[in-house]
């Protein structure tokens, strides 16, 4: 059981971490609502030309499933930055001279991000709730609780899998700024080459042709039906699958290099 | 006494090639302070790291405790406290809750643990500062704090990585004295490097002399001192370039010499009544029109033991760092 009491305690760690950094904390919970803001106000009007949003759905409704995956991205990414930190500071030193159990280092760190992208999702979808009763286009998630709570799970696990290139980036390089270089190049393309903020009939040929390798499409299809359509399982199951593909590449690369900076 | 650590035929390669530690035997008994003095770069965090089992040893036998510290390494963790090179107390926590987390994992039991908090926030003087963030501590606190997060499980063997590097004096000698009466009260085995001469002399009982990787000598400190058995005059010349070769020659002429070792800055010169020479040397560097910058006499210290038994003086570098705004640029 130390290893459940030692994640505990790296996690509570973390989240102190975050809680006592107001700069930090302001942007963790900024970043999704400027995001939500700006993409609402800039496409918004995707809804008046026919045929390129399904019949009666705003673009607000369209977008808020891009949103959180962006969101997603942006706060894994943060994830590489903490290892390397602990790393530069000696911290990821005192803990590995202690009997402390080794996968909970990881674990708490991965906890703690899981914890913070859930309330972000959170968040958005709150916010998103109110634009739409303000622009008369109501926003809900067509699936109630239950629907959010498996979004959550989803954009939480997206995270996890995400946040485990940047950690093992971050172990590898110990460096903050070339984690950050790194995942920027990588965030954009798959973002934008993906269905998480325009159609996919509305974009080029060869878009949709990566669209439909890309991990991020999967994602946000899977939270998108849940908020407009329903239970889709053929949509939300092979999403899991992709997913939980990414994350055992991306926390095995995690693993490999968190084994060497250990041992 | 019996020995708690024992290291024999230690050999650390890195991956590029690098030797840095290079065959090196000693034991330390339980209840000793026991030092490794050398400059920067001559060992002692690599040594240190193999004996908390944090990094893998090339080759040779290393136990603690009894423990070996490859295949028992998680024994050996649980009965040591570690305090590295490096302050590494976390700023954004509190004094207070930087010793709790250590306690956490140690897997101690809250209330044991709240307890201990107490004592040593006590024992480092830190009991006022104890709710504030320890990124507002000063230098001092922090190693003062971080001192404090290594012994909250009691441990029986303290490591201590250069743990007065950077501090100014007063924060120095108090370090000092805590590692004194922990040493002398509890009777801690404490394993310390460092880079200071002073310090390796007031502390330890028994030390070795570590350069590029060798251990060079061993003793008390007294021994190390008595072994050189003369005093030492200490000359810099004026262009030390130039003349030191020259001046090596004509001080060698003179009666009552036992060694003399040119350290480039300066020549020491080590012999029995090295008062009644200095007028001597003098004289003879003055009739060569060679010119004298300064001259110092001293009774043997380790300073002259460590120029004995490696041709230099050890050489201070004093690390400025600014770790908090370090951390704070890449957040």
């Amino acid at each position: 059981m130390t290893l459940l009491s030692d994640t505990r305690y790296v996690f509570i760690r973390y989240m102190r971490k975050l809680v006592r950094n107001p700069i930090l904390l302001f942007f963790s919970l900024f970043q999704p609502i400027l995001f939500l803001a700006l993409f609402t106000q800039l496409l918004g009007r995707l809804s008046n030309f026919p045929g390129v949003l399904p019949v009666g759905v705003s673009y607000l409704e369209f977008a808020a499933a891009g949103i959180l995956l962006q969101n997603a991205f942006g706060s894994a990414l943060q994830s590489g930055n903490s290892i390397v930190a602990d790393i530069d500071s000696g911290f990821l030193h005192k803990m590995l001279v202690t009997p402390m159990s080794r996968p909970a280092i990881l674990l708490g760190r991965l906890a703690s991000d899981a914890f913070r992208v859930v309330v972000q999702t959170a968040i958005i979808l709150a916010l998103a709730y109110g634009i739409g009763a303000a622009e008369n286009s109501p926003f809900t998630v067509n699936t109630g609780v239950i629907g959010i709570l498996l979004i959550f799970f989803t954009i939480a696990f997206f995270g996890l899998a995400w946040s485990g290139i940047s950690l093992a980036l971050g172990m590898k390089t110990r460096s903050a700024e070339t984690v950050f270089a790194i995942g920027g190049v990588i965030t954009f393309p798959l973002l934008f080459l993906s269905s998480a903020l325009l159609p996919i009939n509305f974009l080029p040929g060869w878009v949709q042709t990566v669209s439909k390798f890309n991990p991020v499409s999967y994602a946000v299809d899977a939270c998108r039906v849940l908020m407009i359509n329903g239970y889709d399982w053929g949509t939300i199951l092979p999403a899991w699958g992709v997913i939980g593909l990414v994350a055992v590449i991306t926390l095995g690369a995690t693993l490999y290099q968190f084994r060497k900076v250990v041992s | 006494m019996s020995d708690i650590i024992t290291v024999k035929n230690l050999v650390e390669v890195y991956s590029d090639g690098t030797k840095a530690v290079d065959d090196i035997s000693f034991s330390v008994a339980e209840g000793e302070f026991f030092g490794f003095l050398g400059p920067n770069g001559a060992g002692k965090s690599t040594t240190i790291k193999i004996l908390t089992t944090l990094l893998r040893k090339t080759s040779g036998t290393v136990t603690v405790a009894g423990f070996d510290v490859e295949k028992q390494a998680a024994a050996i963790r649980r009965i040591i406290g570690v305090q590295s090179q490096d302050t590494t107390v976390d700023g954004d926590l509190t004094g207070r809750e930087n010793i709790m987390l250590q306690g956490h994992f140690h897997q101690m039991k809250t209330d044991e643990i709240k307890k201990r908090v107490n004592e040593l926030l006590k024992l480092v003087g830190l009991e006022e500062a104890a709710e504030k963030r320890a990124r507002n501590y000063s230098g001092g606190m922090k190693k003062r704090l971080d001192l404090a997060t290594a012994l909250v499980h009691k441990p029986k063997i303290l490591f201590l990585d250069e743990p007065t590097t950077g501090l100014d004096p007063q924060s120095r000698s108090a370090i000092w004295t805590y590692l004194e009466k922990l040493n002398r009260e509890e009777g801690i085995t404490i394993f310390l490097t460092t880079q200071y001469l002073e310090e390796a002399d007031k502390l330890c009982k028994r030390l070795s002399i570590i350069d590029k990787g060798k251990i060079v000598a061993s003793g008390s400190p007294a021994e190390l001192k008595r072994e050189i058995g003369a005093d030492s005059i200490r000359i810099s010349l004026e262009n030390c370039k130039k003349d030191n070769a020259k001046a090596k020659e004509l001080i060698k002429t003179l009666n009552d010499v036992n060694e003399i070792i040119d350290s480039e800055e300066c020549l020491t010169v080590f012999a029995k009544n090295a008062g009644l020479l200095i007028a001597d040397i003098v004289r003879a560097l003055d009739s060569s029109d060679i010119r004298i910058a300064s001259v110092t006499f001293s009774s043997p210290s380790l300073d002259d033991v460590f120029i004995k038994h490696t041709g230099k003086r050890i050489r201070t570098e004093e690390l400025v760092k600014a770790p908090s705004a370090m951390l704070g640029g890449r957040r």
